[in-house]
């Protein structure tokens, strides 16, 4: 069933959980998507360094050029 | 020009360089999701591992890539008594080394402040979460800070697990 209650969660995207503590608010309220974080901290090191290249190669696909000294 | 930080770090373990991953893959490695364009590690600057490092990074056409000329890397005795820094580009990507960290120390407090973590292509030492805070606080450019509010996020959800 799609009532607006579900059609609300599903637009609303990540929502900062309730007794989320202070830092971890403070990087929602900054505008950082905390979804990704909770991800990241699900895997293993070596894991998020694999994801890490993945986003490494998928932004100097896009932009060539992001990777100048001038760009760092 | 690629960046494969795998591939880097690999290079400096099978040649046997003494370092500590600092900087934004280590941030990467405690769970922060931002891109980082080059691979930051501490390391002593002794003769040895210097040249060590240069062993590691030798087919790679390495230069020092913050240099006018893109000068090569290539070890006189003079030079290796008078470097504190290392910025180069390789094949494999930007690797720099630095025998110092703000907010950390040098090489010593910095390897004092890591942690190891076995991967499948071998053990690595990386600031720990707290020495990474500390570090970007020190440096304090905005995009280090930036990382921070990241950092105290992930150091909250771990103390609190």
């Amino acid at each position: 069933m799609l009532d607006e209650a579900l059609i609300e969660q599903l637009n609303r995207g990540y929502v900062c959980p309730p007794d989320a503590g202070p830092a971890w608010r403070a990087a929602c309220d900054y505008g950082f998507d905390m979804s990704l974080v909770e991800d990241a901290l699900t895997q293993t090191p070596e894991q998020r360094l694999e994801e890490h290249q993945r986003a490494l190669d998928r932004a100097l696909m896009l932009n060539p050029n992001i990777n100048s000294d001038a760009a760092e | 020009m690629p960046q494969s930080d795998k591939a880097l770090l690999t290079r400096l373990n099978e040649h046997g360089v003494e370092f500590v991953i600092i900087g934004g893959v280590c941030g990467v490695l405690h769970g922060v999701p931002l891109v980082t364009f080059d691979l930051d590690v501490c390391c002593p600057f002794s003769p040895g591992n210097l040249r060590r490092i240069e062993a590691a990074v030798k087919d790679l056409h390495p230069y020092h890539r913050l240099t006018p000329g893109k000068l090569p890397l290539e070890f006189s005795d003079n030079l290796v008594a008078r470097l504190k820094n290392l910025y180069l580009q390789t094949d494999l990507g930007k690797l720099d080394c630095l025998s110092e960290v703000k907010g950390i120390g040098d090489y010593h407090d910095v390897f004092n402040s890591s942690e190891l973590h076995n991967t499948s292509h071998g053990k690595f030492h990386m600031l720990s979460l707290d020495a990474l805070i500390a570090a970007k606080e020190a440096v304090g450019r905005a995009r280090d800070l930036t990382a921070v509010k990241l950092l105290r996020a992930i150091k909250e959800r771990k103390e609190g697990s």
